[in-house]
C-alpha cells in the first residue's frame, strides 16, 4: 500500500477531487494548510498596513491506495491539478506498513 | 417489559410509571421487609418520582437509611431487592442516604440535591419517611440560593456545549436547548422559587411523545434526533415532510428554550448585587413610551400600539440602541397586536428611516433577534415567514435559515477577525449591508435550487414597500444577486491570476461595493457552523479581497468614459458614472452650464451629518489644494473628496465635509460667504495661503506617515497612495506639495476613517508619468507635508 500526500492550490480541489472519483477513488483526507516552496510569498501593503503574505494558503489532500492503483492515481492527481504555473504544489508517495479498519478489524488493502 | 405505545405520552409514562411500582413494592415485599421490618424506606426519585418514566428510561431510587449503621446490617437483602430488579429488566440507578445526608448541600454533586425536588415514597418505614419529608422544605428554603446558582450554571454550561442555539440540525432531544432537560430545569426553578413554572403544556407532550418515540424505535434509552430518525417521525405523525416536520419540533423546543432562556437571566441577574446596582442605573434609561426595570424594557402604554404602529418600531430603535431585551409582558403585548401591525404594514409606509436606525445601532443584531422573536419582523416583512425554522439539510449547515441570518448579523456586527472588524468601519452606512443580510436567503424557502433569484423575487417588492430609497435598493440587489460570487472564486479561482482580480472587480464595479460584498460573504460562511470561518478560509477571502481592491483602485485612471457619451462627462473615470445616480449626472450637467457662462459653478447642500460641495470649473494649477485649503480656512473638516477631469479640462471637484464649530448650522449667511471666498479663490482673485494665515497651527503628529508611488498601476499617470494621521489642513498641504512640483492631479479619491487619511492621488508631469528623480523630490515634500 501507498500513502500518497499532495499539497495543490485550493482552487484545483474540485478538479481533483472529480478526477479521482472517476478512477474509482473516494476515500481521502482533506486539510487546510498554509506554506510555500520555491513559490516564496511576498509582503502586500494595503491601506499603509503591511501584510505579511508570506505563507500561501494551499490544500493538503492525503490518501492510501493499493500498490497497483499508486501509479495511475498520481499521474491522475498531478493531471488533474496542473496549471503549470509555479505553485502548484506537490505529490509525496509513502510506504505504507498496515491498514486497519476500526469497526470490524479488516487488514490490509480490504481495509482500504 | 413490554413497552407502552408511544402515540399517547402521558398514558405511557403513566402505565410505565406504575408497572415499576408495582415490581418495585414487589420486589421490597418479598426481599426487604422480612430482613428488615422498620428503619428503611424506598423512594422514587427523579423522573421516575415525579412519574414521568420514559419507555428506557433509568429507574433512580433512593433508599433512605434510619442512620449509617443500619445501612450496614441492611447491605445483604438490599442486594438481593436490587439483584431482582436488575433481572426484571430494569436499568437501576440508586443511592443509600441518611435523612441527614439528604439534607446536606452537595455542591460537586448537585444533581443529587435536585433528584429529591422529586421525591416520592413507594414503600417501607412511614414514621422515618415522614420525618424526612419534614426536613426536606426546610433545607430546600435554606439552601435554595446555591441550589438555583448551580443549578443553573450546570445549564449555562450544557447550552454553551450546544453553542447556545436549539437550532441543531439533528438535536439531541434530552440535552439541547428547548429539549425535556430544559423543560424541566424550568419546573425546578420554579419550585425552589416557589413560584409558578411557565405552562408550556403542549411543547411538553411534542418533546415527550418525541421521547417515547425515539426510545420505541431504537430499543433503549436513545434521544439523539438523526436525519433518518426524522424521517420516520414525520411518517408517525403524518406531516408533508420531514423539514415540515422538523419546524414543529424547533417551534416548540424554541418555546421551552426562550422560557429557560428567561428564568435563567433573571435567577442570575438576582444573584448579582453589582448587577442590581447597575440594573437601577439603567432605569435611568426610561423615557415617554418606555420604562427600564430589571433590565427589561416596558411599554408605558401598551394599548397605544393599536392607534400607533411606530410605537413596535420605536421599542426596537430603543432595544438596539441600549441592547436592553423587551420584557415578557410586552412581548406579549407585541404578540397579541400582530394582526394589527400586519395590516398596518402591509401598505407602502416609509418604515425604512425606522428600520436603518435600527440596523446602524450598536445593538443591532439583538434588536432584530427580539423583532424575530416577537414576531414583529414578520410583521413587517412576511416574506420572512418561509424560513422561519427553515432547515437546509447538508453537512456545512448546523443551524436553520433563520437561524443562521441572525447569526451571520451578529458576525457582522463584531467581526472577530481584525482586518474586517476595520473594513466594517470603513463603511460609512452598514444599514443596507445588514439589510441585504437579512434577505440574503430568505427564497431558501422556496427550496428549488436557485435560492438567489427566489431571495431577489421576494426583497425587493419588500423594500420597495418600506420605501427604501432606489440608490440603497440598488446596493441592496446587488449583494444578495452577489452573495455568493466572492465565495465561488475563493473555491475555483487561481488568487494569484490577475483575471480572477479583474472579473470581481468588473462584478462589484467600485470599492464602496466591494468591501459590502466581502464583509456579508465573511458574515454569510462564518454563520454557516461554529468552525466554518478558519483562519485558512479567512486569509483567502482577504486576499481575494486585496486583489480587487487594487484592481479598482488601478482602474480609477485608466478606465474612462468613452467620447461617444455625452460632453461634460465623456473622459471621466468610469468610477464616476457608477457612483452617481442619473439625477446627480443631470444636476452636475447643469452646473456644468453656468461654469459656462461664469467660469465656475459652486454648490453646497447639506447632508445628514456634514455637507458636500460640488464644483465644476476649468483646470489650474493649484486648484485641488485652493478649494482644500479654503474649506480649511472656514474651520470645516473635509471627510471625502473625489476630483475627476475630463479631456476638455474641465473638472468636476467634490468635497463632503463636516462642520466641527457648527458655523455653517448657526450662520446661515456663512454659506454665502463660503461661497463667495471659494469663487475668488478659484478664480485668482484671493490668496488661499493668506485665508490660512489665521488659522492655529495643527497638533504633532504621531501616527508615521506611509508615501508610496507606482507607475504601474496606471498607463499615463503615477498612482500615489498616502495613509496619514489626519488634521486640519492636511489635504492643503498635500495638494500643494503636489501642484508646487508642476505635477498635474489627475484624479483623487479621499477618504477618512478614525483620524487617519487615505488619499490616493494620481498625477502626471507635462501629461506623462512621473520620473524617478521627480518621485524621490515629491516624496519628500510629501512626508513632510503629512508631519507638518
Amino acid at each position: 500500500m501507498k500513502k500518497i500526500e499532495a499539497v495543490i492550490q485550493p482552487f484545483k480541489l474540485d478538479e481533483v477531487k472529480e478526477a479521482l472519483m472517476g478512477i474509482g477513488v473516494d476515500g481521502m483526507t482533506i486539510t487546510e494548510v498554509r506554506g510555500h516552496g520555491r513559490q516564496k510569498g511576498h509582503k502586500e501593503v494595503y491601506r499603509g498596513r503591511e501584510y505579511n503574505v508570506d505563507l500561501l494558503p494551499k490544500i493538503k489532500l492525503e490518501l492510501v491506495v493499493s500498490d497497483a492503483r499508486a501509479e495511475e492515481v498520481v499521474k491522475t492527481l498531478t493531471g488533474a491539478a496542473r496549471t503549470g504555473k509555479i505553485g502548484d504544489g506537490k505529490v509525496f508517495v509513502y510506504e505504507v506498513a498496515e491498514a486497519i479498519r476500526i469497526r470490524n478489524d479488516d487488514r490490509g488493502d480490504s481495509a482500504l | 417489559m413490554e413497552t407502552p405505545p408511544c402515540s399517547d405520552p402521558e398514558r405511557a409514562l403513566a402505565e410505565r410509571t406504575a408497572a415499576v411500582d408495582s415490581l418495585v413494592e414487589c420486589a421490597a415485599a418479598d426481599l426487604l421487609w422480612p430482613a428488615c421490618p422498620a428503619g428503611i424506606a424506598v423512594l422514587a426519585v427523579g423522573g421516575y418520582g415525579r412519574r414521568q418514566l420514559f419507555p428506557y428510561s433509568d429507574v433512580d431510587l433512593l433508599l433512605l437509611v434510619e442512620s449509617t449503621r443500619v445501612a450496614e446490617c441492611v447491605r445483604e437483602p438490599v442486594s438481593a431487592f436490587l439483584r431482582t430488579l436488575w433481572d426484571a429488566g430494569l436499568r437501576l440507578s440508586h443511592s443509600v442516604r441518611t435523612p441527614a445526608e439528604c439534607a446536606e448541600l452537595h455542591e460537586q454533586n448537585i444533581e443529587l440535591n435536585i433528584s429529591l425536588l422529586d421525591q416520592r415514597f413507594l414503600a417501607g418505614d412511614r414514621g422515618l419517611y415522614a420525618a424526612f419529608a419534614e426536613r426536606l422544605p426546610r433545607f430546600l428554603r435554606a439552601q435554595h440560593e446555591p441550589l438555583i446558582r448551580n443549578l443553573a450554571r450546570l445549564a449555562r454550561e450544557r447550552h454553551a456545549k450546544y453553542q447556545n442555539s436549539y437550532l441543531h440540525l439533528e438535536p439531541n432531544i434530552k440535552e439541547t436547548p428547548g429539549g425535556l432537560r430544559d423543560y424541566q430545569l424550568l419546573r425546578w426553578l420554579a419550585q425552589l422559587r416557589d413560584a409558578e413554572a411557565p405552562p408550556l403544556d403542549g411543547a411538553f407532550r411534542f418533546l415527550a411523545r418525541l421521547r417515547c418515540f425515539l426510545h420505541c424505535r431504537a430499543g433503549r434509552d436513545y434521544n439523539a434526533l438523526t436525519f433518518e430518525a426524522q424521517d420516520e417521525a414525520a411518517a408517525e405523525w403524518q406531516a408533508t415532510g420531514p423539514a415540515e416536520w422538523m419546524r414543529d419540533y424547533f417551534r416548540n423546543a424554541r418555546e421551552v428554550y426562550r422560557a429557560a432562556v428567561r428564568e435563567l437571566e433573571s435567577s442570575e441577574a438576582r444573584a448579582s448585587s453589582l448587577f442590581v446596582q447597575f440594573r437601577d442605573w439603567r432605569t435611568r434609561l426610561s423615557n415617554a413610551d418606555f420604562t427600564v426595570s430589571r433590565e427589561r424594557v416596558y411599554l408605558r402604554v401598551p394599548h397605544s400600539l393599536d392607534s400607533d404602529p411606530e410605537l413596535a418600531l420605536r421599542l426596537f430603535q430603543f432595544v438596539a440602541r441600549h441592547g436592553i431585551r423587551p420584557f415578557a409582558e410586552t412581548a406579549a403585548r407585541l404578540a397579541d397586536a400582530l394582526p394589527r401591525l400586519s395590516d398596518w404594514f402591509a401598505e407602502p409606509q416609509p418604515v425604512w428611516p425606522a428600520l436603518r436606525e435600527i440596523l446602524s445601532l450598536p445593538h443591532a443584531p439583538l434588536a432584530v433577534a427580539s423583532m424575530h422573536e416577537t414576531g414583529v419582523l414578520r410583521a413587517i416583512f412576511p416574506e420572512m415567514a418561509g424560513i422561519d425554522c427553515r432547515v437546509v439539510r447538508d453537512f456545512y449547515h448546523r443551524y436553520t435559515v433563520d437561524e443562521h441570518t441572525l447569526v451571520a448579523l451578529g458576525v457582522l456586527a463584531n467581526p472577530c477577525d481584525q482586518r474586517y472588524a476595520d473594513l466594517l468601519s470603513e463603511i460609512d452606512d452598514p444599514a443596507p449591508l445588514l439589510c441585504a443580510l437579512l434577505f440574503h436567503d430568505v427564497g431558501k424557502a422556496r427550496g428549488n435550487g436557485d435560492h438567489v433569484a427566489a431571495s431577489l423575487d421576494l426583497a425587493m417588492p419588500a423594500l420597495a414597500r418600506i420605501q427604501m430609497p432606489p440608490p440603497e435598493q440598488e446596493l441592496v440587489r446587488f449583494l444578495i444577486a452577489s452573495h455568493l460570487e466572492m465565495s465561488a472564486a475563493m473555491q475555483a479561482r487561481d488568487l494569484e491570476d490577475p483575471a480572477t482580480a479583474r472579473d470581481m472587480a468588473a462584478r462589484v464595479e467600485t470599492v464602496e461595493r466591494l468591501k459590502a460584498l466581502t464583509l456579508l460573504t465573511y458574515a454569510d460562511i462564518s454563520a454557516v457552523n461554529p468552525t466554518a470561518m478558519t483562519p485558512w478560509r479567512a486569509e483567502v477571502l482577504w486576499r481575494l479581497y486585496t486583489a480587487t481592491y487594487h484592481e479598482l483602485t488601478r482602474e480609477l485612471e485608466t478606465a474612462r468614459i468613452p467620447s461617444a457619451v455625452s460632453g461634460f462627462t465623456a473622459g471621466f473615470p468610469v468610477r464616476y458614472a457608477r457612483t452617481h445616480t442619473p439625477a446627480q449626472i443631470a444636476a452636475h450637467l447643469a452646473l456644468d452650464e453656468t461654469r459656462r457662462q461664469r467660469g465656475i459653478a459652486v454648490e453646497i447642500e447639506r447632508l445628514p451629518a456634514a455637507f458636500r460641495l460640488t464644483l465644476v470649473t476649468d483646470d489650474r494649477p493649484f486648484l485641488f489644494a485652493s478649494v482644500a485649503g479654503t474649506l480649511s480656512s472656514f474651520g470645516m473638516n473635509i471627510l471625502k473628496a473625489e476630483a475627476f477631469s475630463n479631456q476638455q479640462g474641465t473638472v468636476l471637484d467634490t468635497f463632503t465635509f463636516a462642520d466641527p464649530h457648527r458655523t455653517l448650522e448657526l450662520n446661515p449667511t456663512e454659506v454665502d460667504r463660503l461661497r463667495a471666498t471659494l469663487e475668488r479663490v478659484v478664480l485668482g482673485r484671493q490668496d488661499v495661503r493668506q485665508l490660512l494665515a489665521h488659522r492655529p497651527k495643527p497638533a504633532r503628529v504621531r501616527v508615521p506617515a506611509s508615501v508610496s508611488f507606482d507607475s504601474q498601476a496606471s498607463a499615463s499617470a503615477t498612482l500615489i497612495e498616502i495613509v496619514a494621521q489626519d488634521r486640519p489642513g492636511l489635504l492643503y498641504d498635500l495638494a500643494s506639495a503636489i501642484s508646487s512640483q508642476g505635477c498635474n492631479i489627475e484624479v483623487v479619491l479621499i477618504d477618512t476613517e478614525a483620524h487617519k487619511a487615505i488619499d490616493v492621488f494620481y498625477v502626471t508631469a507635462g501629461g506623462r508619468k512621473l520620473s524617478e528623480d521627480q518621485i524621490a523630490a515629491l516624496g519628500q515634500k510629501l512626508q513632510h507635508a503629512c508631519g507638518a
